[in-house]
């Protein structure tokens, strides 16, 4: 086995290195989470043909073909050619002539021009889920056309609710579908099956008043849409207009897993895709024009949160409704310390006898 | 006699009819549904044949223009109170052959129950009259041909309705001026003569049967499925019940109103009594409830058969998918059941 191979090269291709010398699995993005499934036969074809007959549901939602040899590459990228253009072109509408937005003639026969925007995820959302506030896919589809190709490197979630299936928490930048919610107090008959719902599946911010009518402390509502779905009489209704919750910098890994914090509330589809649209700019200034394997919430962390704000918002105009986080106040789980973990005689005590760890 | 409008005739005729009447039809609410992007139908007044939703049933039934979900009584303060009272304007009501008939059954609650008539829904009802709309056919969880509620003669004028326009069936002289004007068509409308569904409520033929009923094990089935939510009575066509509520202005707590508010007895509470005691504490006891009242109670008490038109809003409303079709076809079963045990001839 000749083992001269630019294994970096191809990842770039996304064609990923195996621990098996010579072997590469596929990753195969599926925009959204969804495509037709006529595809599900490009993918047996690749699975048997080239690969090792498995495939694998790849952890962001892709379709990844595991023991796919070296020499079948140039084999493999013609044939996804149509998968490529089928879903990326047609499907999301993606321009494959370009990179982070310059232009850039794409080969067909090449395979995927960058792995750096990651596949967009979302949960099914509202095409189908009673509680999704909104059309996740046709939202993936459109971030897709924003970050996708590029070199530089995003994690994208996209939730149709605040429940967040899709763990758009824990990813570089998530989007939650959030409603405002109308209230018909005419139409209310005071059974408090909101309230309940608030309080055992929410935030609570429902509290029964008189008359068994619900009070709301509008302050505190995610705008999940719980008491819609529960109420008999249509008394809650979702705003027909549509919002987002934008969720920042959240990750998993080695060294520092958190959660992400919320960077914008309320915001509209427009003011969420024009900050999508500045991240190709905020990554090329972070990094000074040479993209790396790393995701975008470590170069907030480099740039800082008040830099990445400045240059992110940049011609973006907010609508009125939408607020933005003042500060971050990241949480991170401080695995290289490990400072809340140890040995019980060494835990600090209170009380007799206590132990002050040698203060 | 009747007469074809298109459609810019159509919203002609509805603008004239506005100046003398308060036109009540169903209409598209877009993406107020349960669920996102779902949208809900419920009557409200509309001044154009446009504004009318005639191709898909209404989420909300009819019942809704005259025994209002929220209705002010009275409003009152520290010393005095006077009753509420609109300048209603004449109304039309346009709705299908069960929806008119479903208003019957209103009629019998509000001001054929006892000796009291409700003046609130009088008032109302002698403000409104029908205009029948002809039914394209229902959907799957329709049953007012077993209900008998597919057919009615109380309209004053019938209509068609489709993207071209309306086809007009004149019956009261009253309204013929309205439509003189027009293109004479021979035009009556069609009644729905076949539903999908066959629903046969059962007959209980005594208190041994009935009592036999109340305690038969298929009410259990829905203490594991129905939610108490109470959905299926707001939608339904011929509940009527309802408790008051009285609003206190936050501003004079000596000023307020009293209003009536729509009630279910699904939801728990509803029978609470003083002292805490709930009759039928459980989601089976309350929906065997509300179908023995339907399908047996109502037609022993007014001679009337059931309390249902078949309309099928129940069903489509109900987060659970619990069909009221087909929870009356268990019951006639178990009531062949019974009487099979009691040595009892069906």
């Amino acid at each position: 086995m000749n083992n001269d191979i630019n294994v970096k090269a191809l990842q770039r291709n996304c064609f990923r290195q195996s621990k098996v010398p010579g072997e590469f699995m596929l990753q195969m993005r599926v925009p959204g989470g969804v495509i037709p499934a006529k595809y599900l036969e490009v993918a047996t074809h690749i699975a048997e043909t080239w690969g090792d007959g498995n495939f694998h549901i790849g952890t962001r939602q892709t379709l990844d073909f595991p023991g796919i040899k070296y020499e079948s590459i140039p084999a493999v990228n013609a044939y996804i050619q149509e998968y490529i253009e089928g879903v990326e072109t047609e499907l999301s509408g993606v321009d494959m002539n370009q990179i982070a937005h310059e232009p850039h003639e794409w080969d067909p026969k090449s395979g995927y021009p960058t792995i750096g925007a990651r596949n967009v995820t979302a949960c099914i959302g509202n095409v189908h889920c009673i509680c999704g506030n909104i059309n996740t896919q046709e939202m993936a589809r459109k971030v897709e056309q924003l970050i996708f190709p590029s070199n530089y490197h995003i994690k994208v979630n996209v939730a149709g609710c605040p429940n967040d299936c899709i763990k758009a928490n824990m990813c570089d930048f998530g989007i939650i579908g959030v409603a405002k919610i109308d209230f018909h107090p005419d139409r209310c008959i005071g059974c408090g099956a909101c309230v309940r719902q608030c309080k055992a599946a929410s935030t609570r911010v429902l509290m029964s008043g008189p008359n068994g009518l619900p009070i709301k402390d509008d302050c505190c509502c995610v705008g999940c849409g719980e008491c819609v779905r529960v109420c008999p009489a249509s008394a809650w209704t979702r705003n027909p207009k549509k919002f987002y919750r934008v969720i920042l910098g959240g990750r998993t890994g080695r060294q520092t897993p958190r959660a992400g914090k919320m960077f914008l509330n309320w915001a509209t589809e427009e003011v969420v895709l024009g900050v999508l649209k500045n991240w190709q700019k905020f990554s090329a200034w972070a990094l000074d024009y040479k993209p790396v394997y790393l995701h975008g919430g470590h170069l907030i962390d480099r740039a800082g949160y008040h830099k990445f704000k400045e240059i992110i918002l940049e011609g973006v105009e907010l609508n009125p409704e939408c607020q933005v986080a003042e500060q971050m106040f990241w949480a991170e789980t401080e695995w290289r310390s490990n400072f809340n973990v140890k040995f019980p005689e060494d835990h600090l005590t209170a009380g007799p006898g206590s132990n002050n760890g040698g203060h | 006699m009747g007469y074809r409008l298109n459609k810019e005739q159509s919203n002609a005729l509805f603008a004239k009819l506005s100046e003398k009447y308060d036109i009540y039809a169903p209409k598209r609410f877009p993406k107020q549904g349960r669920y996102s992007d779902t949208d809900v139908i419920k009557y409200d007044k509309v001044t154009s044949f446009d504004e009318v939703e005639y191709t898909e049933k209404s989420t909300y039934p009819m019942k809704e223009v005259l025994n209002p979900v929220h209705q002010t009584l009275f409003y009152f303060n520290d010393e005095d109170y006077h009753e509420a009272v609109k300048n209603l304007r004449p109304m039309l009501i346009i709705g299908r052959a069960c929806d008119i008939n479903a208003q019957k059954i209103q009629e019998r609650i509000f001001l054929g129950n006892g000796f009291h008539e409700d003046a609130y829904y009088r008032r109302r009802h002698d403000m409104a009259k029908f205009v029948l709309m002809e039914c394209n056919g229902g959907t799957d969880t329709c049953f007012c041909v077993s209900m008998n509620a597919n057919k009615t003669d109380d309209y004053v004028f019938g209509l068609k309705f489709s993207e071209n326009g309306l086809e007009i069936e004149s019956k009261d002289a009253e309204f013929e001026p309205y439509f003189s004007e027009y293109e004479k068509e021979d035009f009556k409308v069609k009644f729905v003569e076949d539903n999908q569904l066959t629903v046969t409520p059962p007959v209980i033929p005594d208190k041994e049967v009935l009592n036999a009923l109340k305690k038969h094990p298929m009410w259990k089935e829905y203490d594991a499925r129905c939610i108490s939510c109470g959905a299926c009575t707001m939608a339904c066509s011929t509940c009527t019940c309802f408790t008051t509520r009285d609003v206190v202005y936050t501003e004079n707590a000596d000023n307020g109103e009293r209003r009536r508010v729509s009630a279910s007895c699904q939801v728990a509470g509803f029978d609470q009594m003083a002292g805490q005691r709930e009759m039928r504490p459980t989601a089976g006891d309350r929906m065997r409830y509300k179908v023995l009242h339907k399908f047996h109670a109502y037609d022993a008490r007014f001679h009337e058969g059931p309390m249902c038109v078949g309309c099928g809003r129940c069903t489509d409303h109900c987060p659970q998918f619990i069909a009221l079709s087909a929870t009356v076809n268990k019951m006639s079963k178990a009531v062949e059941e019974i009487m099979k045990e009691q040595g009892k001839e069906c």
